[in-house]
């Protein structure tokens, strides 16, 4: 694994947040959105053997390497600073995904992290009109924390990659962390994609910031909401298409003649 | 593992890399090949990996997943056995170093260009110049970068950018991990028509195209380009 540091920032008491991309890039929205709000500041890059065998040319041709971030705010009015940790993939092999988490968790200590936020999607392969948003804890008295801001503790389920990683390593680090995960359709394209959903990350957004006891502006978001479900719209309603012209032409037609 | 075996360390100056690997219908293969015949420069080392399959697990090679590592092994051709590899050429005037790349399965990817590029800083190459294909957009040539001031050089040479999204493989690694370690490089994608069935199949064509804007940026004559013959 190779680390490059831009700078070593000191901070008060932090928080940190974490949010690779997943289901509906829900995390990754997120933690982008709250770096762009709260103008967070690189410090650190992650780049791994476990991602994909691949660079990136963005649209002005300059070459990118697949990493994992650390970003850092300085918060001004209250006592917690903030660490958020994202990245544009997430390692591929389970051994890669662990590495990561440990890194991450590393860090968090290294920074003395108060308190730990990760995020996730909740898939309910179903329509969602207002997404709710769940939680799972790492020790038993945060979920006086979900009871506060009204989250829904999460009975059952699993939390699949780095994202669930971090939360999972951080109880055996003895990090106090909560889990967010906020509902969305899952919705993956024709060739696989998965349909990147800023509704579900608006809802995760409202709750965290609350319990971050920070405030950003949420209405830059709701035009990407618009956005996005304009486009699930079509792709609801040419699935609607595909299913019903499949169906007609699976459907014998009935003999135009009958004789008994 | 990976490991490098050298057979002779000329004294350098500052050479250019030129990368080339197999991928989009062999652009950057056939390329390199050409100018590796062309110029006759010496083999001055090879690079060997435990994660070099002789048949890839996906197709095309470049798309590795760690699910397929593929098969290792030797290959026989008339009576003489040739392990996979990756191997360095060097050439005096234009000082250039020669990479003729290897593609190797997910597990060795990176391991294998980080490999390639303590070659390149053994030998001290600051300037890496890479040659592939792409399947979509307009130009008969485009280009990415390290950095935007190589991407304004390239327009001196009719070069534009067009070429957006994923790199795969050996090329795009080299050239990404080059970046990180300090190595600028330009990357020279020829334009090419997709083969599905056989995404790796030859396209002549284009390679000259390629190699003939690459000879005005290295401001060499390969104007005598008759690749059915050469290759």
């Amino acid at each position: 694994m190779d680390f490059k540091i831009y700078k070593e920032p000191q901070l008060k008491d932090p928080y940190m947040v974490t949010g690779l991309p997943g289901i509906g890039h829900v995390a990754k929205i997120s933690a982008d959105y709250l770096i762009e709000e709260l103008k967070a500041e690189l410090f650190e890059e992650i780049y791994s053997p476990s991602f994909p065998p691949y660079v990136l040319i963005s649209k002005d041709g300059v070459v990118e390497l697949l990493k994992n971030e650390f970003y850092y705010w300085k918060n001004t009015k209250l006592k917690n600073d903030l660490i958020i940790f994202t990245g544009n993939v997430q390692a591929l092999t389970p051994e890669g995904q662990y590495e990561i988490a440990k890194e991450v968790l590393n860090r968090a200590e290294k920074f003395k992290v108060k308190k730990l936020f990760t995020m996730a999607a909740y898939v309910t392969n179903k329509p969602v009109t207002k997404p709710k948003v769940y939680g799972a804890v790492t020790h038993v008295e945060l979920l006086e924390e979900l009871k506060k801001y009204e989250v829904i503790q999460m009975d059952v389920g699993g939390i699949s990659g780095t994202n669930g990683l971090i939360f999972g390593l951080a109880k055996l680090k003895n990090i106090p962390a909560i889990c967010l995960l906020s509902e969305t359709p899952g919705y993956v394209t024709s060739s696989g994609y998965a349909v990147i959903d800023p509704k579900a990350a608006q809802s995760l957004l409202e709750v965290l910031c609350k319990m971050l006891d920070i405030e950003i502006d949420l209405k830059p978001i709701e035009e990407r909401v618009k956005m996005a479900e304009e486009f699930i719209q079509q792709l609801e309603e040419k699935e609607k298409y595909w299913r019903e012209l499949i169906r007609k032409s699976t459907t014998p037609s009935p003999p135009k003649d009958i004789y008994l | 593992m990976t490991w490098v075996k050298y057979f002779e360390e000329p004294l350098v100056k500052e050479p250019i890399a030129i990368v080339g690997s197999p991928g989009l219908r062999s652009i950057g293969k056939l390329a390199i090949e050409f100018l590796i015949k062309k110029f006759q420069p010496k083999l001055i080392a090879e690079l060997y990996s435990e994660h070099f399959p002789i048949q890839h697990g996906t197709i095309p090679s470049y798309v590795a997943h760690p699910d397929y590592p593929g098969q290792a092994g030797v290959w026989i051709h008339e009576s003489q056995i040739t392990i996979p590899k990756v191997e360095f050429y060097y050439l005096k005037d234009p000082e250039l170093l020669l990479t003729k790349g290897y593609h190797a399965n997910f597990q060795g990817q990176y391991e294998v260009a980080k490999k390639v590029l303590d070659v390149y800083e053994k030998f001290n190459v600051k300037r890496m110049i890479v040659l592939a294909g792409y399947g979509i957009g307009n130009k008969d040539v485009c280009c990415a970068a390290t950095d935007i001031k190589l991407i304004k050089e390239m327009k001196k040479y009719g070069i534009e950018t067009e070429y957006e999204g994923a790199f795969y493989g050996f090329s795009g690694l080299v050239f990404g991990l080059g970046k990180l370690r300090g190595i600028k490089g330009v990357c020279l994608f020829g334009r090419t028509q997709p083969n599905p069935e056989d995404p790796e199949y030859p396209d002549l064509k284009v390679a000259k195209i390629l190699l003939k804007k690459l000879s005005a940026i290295l401001n060499i004559s390969i104007e005598d380009i008759n690749m059915n013959s050469e290759l």
